[in-house]
């Protein structure tokens, strides 16, 4: 039982456990402030999302802990398996009937409120896949044929099932934090300018095969064109950042989620958050994730082999790339694209997967060579 | 194959780790860009999605006259509105709110249906009676409410109209005095906003925000009620004995250039101003229209020649032939076979037109139209009402010696009514050109504290006070002994000028028969107190001339607003020396086959009553030859066709 690696497991790198629950605080504190309203008029119960995404918090902690303690080493054993039935999931969610649409795309399976995102265990399967494929076959990676076009299939078959849903942002995570695993590993850097050539292309393609994403720029580029329309969203947004000033209208005393930001709770959290607790709060939880970032890249320089630094990177990299896209969509930086801030948005599928990989992460953490 | 090696992976992590920290960076300064550079604009947008208004009115200002008196107030006049989101049946409280305004259900469903927080129900709803307003009271609907409103209320009448001007149905100021001073009398709408959800309920734990309206400011006018009454009376009298095209009255403070009063007519109510045509109620004759001022403006031309020194009224002479030769034209007097020989004085009383050529022509083209400038004509005078007009005056390069002429005696020129008086005023207030106006004083509403207050302004000194003095007894004279005779009001002393203006048709030479006729009188001439012009345009039945109708309407008026404005009568100077009390009787001349134009010599001594209508005089009463008193009346009677038995031919 008294095997090498073992003997070397330290304590988990406590930072990151702190900030893990600091923003885990934030966000079942900020679900509810932001949801009472919403939910006391549809459910007659203010409580209602609170409750949910505490018990999701629950959920994902005991998952943390669990997975905390499970070498990683075993994922790299598991990782066929697991990149399998994650593939079987994502094709059966588009099959109607198992799929279910909720907000216009099919990305849910599952029963009622027992329902989960296939495209969130995707994420991480491949994350996993993909750091072992880079770390066994590391020599043949600044080789185009060998290395980096079979990396790029390995993206691209689940990216286009993703889009075939269609959700643009989870694809959009899951594609660039493949790109940087990839750079990582030692991609060579005009692979990657010839692929944002045609990655341009690509998007150019994207945008016109759904009129709705042209919309959706052209909102962005000037909002108030068509503020009931396509630019409805963003300016809700910024009329609950904008007032929130420096200190905020204070916790619980945001005017946008009564009813005038659609669904506060999800995808525009960090709104109401700006609102009520001005830019000091927004710059705190946006420094929170800093100090994430931080020590999650911290991990991955200090993990024992490149499948731990890959594997790490990944994790932490999906985290961070979503909480760009997230906070950059509601304060107006980039066009609205729907998806949820890692920690704080409410969201059992989102929450308890993010979890489950800082789990990992944390693993990867007690055998970091500092 | 080149082995990646475990640096440049850690290279590549910290290059990574450097990007994505600038990225951090870029969206903390995002988020204090939008909280603090665009912040205010993006609170200001938020309250005005967050709050919802019930607007609350405020009270227009009334007008007054400059005594106090209201000319303009407002009366209750309670108007409805609904909240569409309280109403559960609206099907049924369509039927019953069309009943009562009267207004198609399906109008009135369209209202009560509305997406909107509160809905006006407009025009129906607006300005209901008390009756209305009980009804739907009665009728005890939810979410139909009656809000207190007022509108305009004129105490008399038709009163004024053209200066008040008019209010629309939002009591906004449409015309007249409620337009020119809408802003200050319409006062600021007051709220109470409470912020609601996007549902449109109020949220309970954010306090109401009361911003009570501000009533407009009470505006007191220059005009004196009383001697308003006054010319509204006298132009009733001259429309129903004249039957004229229009007629018009101004009373002018020589002395501020405060307007005392003005009238026109037609004229219209304010409160019904629709039933009138647009042309009415958008033209305030007083200052809108133009046209050649006659004789009247005569006066600027002697106060020319007096302050540049060219003739001295007494001493200097002149004999009128008839007519006068001017390059090579031939300008006739209005009296044929002409004055005679006369002092400039005697020229004057009689509006000797050669007389006057020769006044002009020794002033010379710039000096006459320098003064003509000076006296405020070519350009509006600034007046506080609106459409004013500026006339039209000889492009000086233009000015040969025949415009010359006529210029200096009042034609072809074309001059608005309150320039004229503006001038006058001027000539016989010791020189000083004012500024018109008719808004006195602004009042605080509650306190009827004055605010504001309008103080006369000159604009300029245009001739000497001693001039002054002289044109004021030049022209008591013109009413004493003159053309003017019939403005003549015992105790005060009048002066004054006629005018007989041609009008020009739309072939664009003058029109026969079509006149307008006018007056411009002041007094008491020592110190004038008023200056009083009328016009009337194109009065029937009559003789058309200025002495004959309008004269004796504006010694009405004088005599009565002096009255009413406590002035002393005069007793001593001047004024008893024109009563002539040895008069010879005058021989009564033959008038028949006349025609109507060379009617007025005779005027000097006689008065004329003429009955029907045209150009010439067929029979007179008493008859030729016979003697009778000075000022005696001769009853003429007219007819388009000459008498054939004409032995004046």
């Amino acid at each position: 039982m008294f095997r090498q690696g073992q003997r070397r497991k330290k304590a988990p790198d406590y930072t990151l456990l702190i900030v893990i629950f600091m923003l885990l605080l934030v966000g079942v504190v900020m679900v509810y402030s932001s949801s009472a309203i919403w939910s006391s008029y549809k459910f007659d119960d203010a409580f209602y999302y609170a409750k949910r995404q505490l018990l999701f918090a629950f959920c994902g902690l005991m998952a943390m802990y669990f997975i905390m303690n499970v070498p990683y080493q075993k994922w790299r054993e598991y990782s066929n398996i697991i990149l399998i039935v994650c593939f079987l999931l994502l094709i059966a969610v588009l099959i109607p009937g198992i799929g279910m649409v909720r907000g216009g795309a099919r990305s849910w399976i599952g029963v009622g409120a027992f329902s989960v995102q296939p495209s969130e265990f995707m994420k991480i399967g491949l994350i996993i896949f993909l750091a072992k494929l880079l770390s066994d076959k590391q020599k043949y990676i600044t080789s185009f044929k060998k290395g980096f076009v079979p990396s790029l299939l390995l993206v691209f078959v689940p990216f286009g099932l993703i889009m075939l849903q269609p959700d643009l942002g989870t694809g959009m995570v899951l594609v660039v934090t493949c790109f940087i695993m990839i750079y990582i590993a030692g991609g060579r850097i005009s692979h990657f300018m010839g692929l944002g050539l045609l990655g341009l292309v690509g998007f150019a393609g994207l945008i016109i095969s759904a009129p709705y994403r042209i919309s959706r720029i052209k909102a962005f580029l000037n909002p108030w064109e068509d503020p009931l329309g396509d630019g409805f969203q963003i300016i809700q947004s910024l009329y609950a950042i904008g007032p929130g000033g420096l200190m905020g209208m204070g916790l619980g005393q945001s005017l946008q989620k009564f009813f005038y930001l659609p669904e506060p709770q999800t995808d525009f959290i960090f709104a109401i958050l700006a609102e009520e607790l001005g830019f000091i709060g927004g710059t705190f939880v946006i420094l929170l994730f800093f100090l994430l970032m931080w020590r999650g890249i911290r991990v991955a320089l200090a993990a024992p082999d490149l499948f731990g630094s890959l594997l790490a990177l990944g994790i932490i990299g999906m985290v961070v790339i979503q909480v760009f896209i997230n906070i950059s969509v509601v304060i107006g930086l980039i066009p609205v694209t729907g998806i949820t801030l890692p920690f704080i948005s409410y969201g059992g599928s989102s929450l308890t997967l993010t979890l489950l990989s800082m789990g990992i992460l944390l693993n990867i953490s007690r055998y970091a060579k500092i | 194959m080149k082995r990646v090696s475990q640096v440049t992976v850690r290279k590549r992590l910290v290059t990574v780790f450097i990007l994505a920290a600038i990225f951090f960076i870029i969206m903390s300064f995002r988020l204090g860009y939008v909280q603090f550079v665009i912040g205010d604009m993006l609170t200001e947008k938020a309250e005005n999605l967050w709050s919802r208004d019930i607007r609350l009115k405020p009270e227009r200002g009334r007008i007054l006259d400059r005594n106090g008196e209201a000319l303009v107030e407002n009366v209750s006049a309670p108007s409805v509105s609904v909240v569409p989101r309280q109403i559960k049946n609206p099907q049924k409280t369509a039927e019953q709110l069309a009943e009562v305004l009267n207004m198609s259900v399906e109008k009135a469903y369209e209202r009560v249906t509305a997406k909107a927080s509160v809905q006006d129900i407009k025009p129906e709803g607006l300005k209901l009676t008390e009756e209305q307003a009980i009804k739907i009271q009665e009728l005890n609907l939810e979410g139909v409410y009656i809000a207190e409103d007022s509108k305009r209320h004129y105490p008399h009448g038709e009163f004024l109209s053209h200066v008040l001007g008019f209010t629309g149905i939002d009591n906004q100021g449409l015309a007249g005095i409620e337009l020119y001073y809408d802003d200050k009398l319409k006062g600021e709408e007051g709220a109470l906003s409470f912020f609601s959800d996007n549902k449109g309920h109020k949220l309970k734990d954010i306090a109401e925000i009361y911003t009570p309206p501000e009533d407009g400011l009470d505006l007191k006018l220059t005009i004196d009620e009383r001697i308003q009454t006054i010319i509204d009376r006298e132009l009733d009298l001259a429309e129903s004995k004249y039957n004229p095209d229009g007629a018009l009255a101004i009373v002018m403070d020589p002395d501020t250039g405060e307007i005392l009063a003005s009238d026109s007519r037609p004229d219209f109510h304010p409160g019904n101003f629709r039933e009138v045509d647009a042309e009415i109620y958008n033209r305030n004759l007083p200052v809108w229209s133009t046209y050649e001022p006659g004789s009247t403006f005569k006066i600027i031309t002697l106060a020319a020649s007096l302050e540049e020194e060219l003739v001295d009224l007494q001493e200097d002479e002149f004999t009128d032939p008839g007519s006068i030769e001017v390059g090579g034209a031939r300008l006739r007097c209005w009296k044929s076979g002409g004055h005679g020989h006369q002092t400039y004085l005697e020229v004057v009383q009689n509006s000797c037109n050669p007389g006057f050529v020769t006044l002009g022509e020794k002033l010379g083209k710039e000096k006459l139209f320098s003064y003509i400038k000076d006296f405020g004509f070519g350009q509006k005078t600034g007046v506080d009402l609106h459409g004013e007009g500026k006339g039209i005056l000889f492009d000086e390069e233009d000015v040969g010696p025949v415009e010359l002429a006529t210029t200096s005696f009042g034609q072809g020129v074309s001059v608005t009514p309150i320039q004229q008086v503006t001038a006058v005023s001027a000539a016989i207030n010791g020189g000083y050109l004012y500024e018109p106006y008719v808004a006195k004083e602004w009042l605080d509403p509650v306190t009827g504290e004055v605010l504001e207050k309008t103080e006369p302004k000159v604009k300029d000194q245009v001739i000497s006070e001693e001039t002054s003095k002289e044109i004021r007894h030049a022209l008591e004279s013109v009413v004493a002994k003159g053309t003017g005779r019939g403005a003549y009001v015992d105790g005060y002393r009048v002066g004054g000028k006629t005018g007989t203006a041609q009008k020009v048709g739309e072939d664009g030479g003058y029109m026969d028969n079509n006149h307008i006729v006018s007056f411009i009188g002041f007094a008491p001439a020592d110190d004038p107190e008023i200056v009083v012009y009328l016009a009337i345009d194109n009065p029937k039945n009559t003789v058309q001339f200025g002495g004959v109708v309008a004269a004796p309407i504006v010694g009405t008026i004088i005599e009565d607003s002096l009255r009413a404005l406590d002035v002393k009568e005069r007793k001593e100077g001047l004024a008893k020396e024109y009563q002539w009390p040895d008069q010879p009787k005058v021989e009564v001349p033959d008038l028949v086959g006349l025609s109507t134009k060379d009617l007025q010599q005779f005027l000097t001594n006689l008065s004329i009553d003429s009955e029907g209508e045209g150009e010439y005089i067929i029979e007179q009463s008493p008859a030729a030859g016979k003697m009778v008193e000075q000022g005696s009346t001769v009853r003429i009677f007219l007819s388009d066709e000459k008498p054939k038995n004409d032995s004046n031919e």
